[in-house]
């Protein structure tokens, strides 16, 4: 879920602007600069990814995929998720302007958080990379979840409600992305392992 | 605490005029959405998803196309902030205005912002429903219940909290489209980078903007492939499977599309910088319409906060 326009508190959404702007900053110091146009390219790929809807009994979600940008970017993957919204607010009006830095700060930390998770347990055998790369995808939509939830919360005593309930919701989302995670990352291991061993961004040795 | 009974007819009235509002935004903004030829394969694609282009939209020349395009956007943006900070009806109204004002000058299609605002309605419409719900009671707010559902009991102070972030969405969303629709998106993130963002967030996001269409269209050819060899989306295990494959799929020949793209930018000489012919030129004209601009919104945010104050001022 993208926050509209106007549920955050102002000072909050420039807040969130600054950090993100900060987390951008470290994104790029943290890339190879050659490698910049690159992640555009792939970031790309991924925007037109998190188009697909997954049918979900009666409704459909569509994929988040924080965890899976993360583990294929690394460092990267903030400055690609920051971008990505940017466009996404830019064409579609998922997720509104004001709202964009905040936006940003709940899928980009949870990237680098299943990204860090992966290279941290993960690339033991190929089951344990696919059972890694599930657990972190769908860690990073609960912390994407507890992020939203923290910044609704920031509206006040009003909000409280609408923060548990946006939680509640991210439960089937969690699952789907964990899953789907796990076939994307054991089909990659088969077809093209590389992708995975050195994330984007970085110079292949 | 005052507890208002709404009679269960006047309560079928508004959920009916609701959906049928939201259904001709879905229907007004999505009916131009796909062709006639490609109907037979899409309606059964979840990954028919048109990304509209960011671009001069027909041959118009309104004011927002003829304005320099910085003064453009910092005068926008600005507005932006400034509508999402205020807090009371009549200066959201005044906010609506201007928004729906603009959208008319700028001339750009009506269908492009309707798809904009079909698109938050979703989450604007659950913050409708949930926040009269869970908003906590606090004195003076008015109970609305519904008459024969005593168990459920909506606060007043929840639909006025909802209502004004709706209108608040409603105006950037509105705003976004003389924003983005009026300069070609090479000027506008040209003139985004003269405003101080980094060249290079600026150079990524045109990159990103050329090549979604491209990995559109690619997924796109492998989903009819999918479909034509029979392959239905469905809940349930093997769609997962099936669509992880196929995400897989699409990452594997995207990064390789990555590499050729990248060193046959090389090729043509890539140091890091695109080459820009964009110039600028703001006259004075363009300055004072940003100083307007700039002036309502600080007026209307100021109105917003001491309205109290204001109202005795003029011996209200």
């Amino acid at each position: 879920m993208h926050l509209s326009d106007g549920v955050l508190p102002t000072v909050v959404a420039v807040g969130s602007f600054a950090a993100s702007g900060l987390c951008v900053a470290v994104s790029i110091k943290k890339t190879d600069g050659e490698e910049l146009p690159k992640i555009a390219v792939m970031t790309s790929a991924f925007f037109v990814a998190s188009l697909i809807h997954v049918p979900l009994g009666p409704t459909s979600v569509h994929l988040l995929l924080p965890g899976l940008v993360g583990i294929l970017t690394g460092w990267s993957a903030f400055l690609s998720i920051f971008l990505g919204l940017v466009l996404q607010s830019f064409l579609f009006q998922f997720g509104g302007l004001t709202a964009l830095g905040a936006n940003g700060l709940m899928m980009g930390l949870p990237a680098w958080f299943a990204a860090w998770l992966f290279r941290r347990i993960g690339a033991r055998g190929a089951t344990g990379a696919v059972v890694v790369a599930a657990a972190a995808s769908a860690a990073a939509v609960a912390l994407a979840a507890l992020i939203l939830a923290a910044l609704l919360a920031t509206g006040g005593e009003d909000f409280f409600g609408v923060a548990k309930i946006a939680v509640a919701a991210h439960v089937p989302v969690l699952v789907v992305e964990g899953v789907i995670s796990a076939f994307v990352v054991s089909f990659l291991l088969k077809v093209k392992p590389e992708l995975l061993q050195h994330p984007a961004g970085r110079p292949s040795p | 605490m005052s507890v208002t009974v709404v009679p269960w007819w006047a309560a079928a009235v508004a959920v009916t005029a609701a959906t049928a509002a939201v259904a001709s935004l879905w229907l007004f903004g999505g009916s131009g959405k796909r062709g006639k030829g490609d109907a037979e394969v899409s309606s059964d694609s979840d990954a028919d998803t048109s990304v509209p282009e960011l671009d001069v939209v027909g041959s118009s020349s309104s004011f927002f196309h003829r304005w320099d395009p910085r003064c453009k956007i910092l005068s926008l943006v600005f507005f932006s902030f400034m509508a999402v900070s205020l807090n009371h009806g009549f200066e959201l109204g005044v906010g609506l205005a201007v928004a729906a004002g603009s959208l008319v000058v700028a001339g750009t299609p009506l269908r492009a912002a309707v798809r904009r605002l079909s698109a938050m309605s979703g989450f604007l419409l659950i913050l409708l429903v949930i926040m009269p719900l869970t908003v906590p009671f606090h004195e003076g707010d008015r109970r609305i219940v519904l008459e024969g559902v005593p168990f459920l009991s909506f606060n007043a102070r929840g639909f006025v909290l909802a209502g004004r972030i709706c209108a608040k969405a409603v105006i950037v969303a509105v705003l976004m489209e003389p924003l983005l629709k009026t300069a070609p998106f090479s000027v506008t993130m040209a003139a985004v980078q003269r405003l101080g963002v980094p060249v290079l967030l600026c150079q990524m996001i045109l990159l990103m903007y050329r090549y979604v269409f491209v990995f559109r269209h690619e997924m796109q050819r492998m989903w009819v492939g999918m479909t034509v060899r029979g392959f239905r989306s469905r809940s349930g295990w093997q769609t997962l499977g099936h669509l992880g494959c196929f995400l897989g799929m699409l990452f594997v020949r995207s990064m390789e599309r990555t590499q050729r793209v990248y060193e046959a930018m090389l090729c043509r000489g890539y140091t890091g910088v695109f080459p820009s012919t964009v110039r600028f030129c703001a006259t004075p004209r363009d300055w004072a319409w940003s100083a307007l601009w700039v002036g309502a919104a600080l007026g209307l945010f100021a109105l917003d906060r001491w309205q109290g104050a204001v109202a005795r001022l003029l011996g209200f």
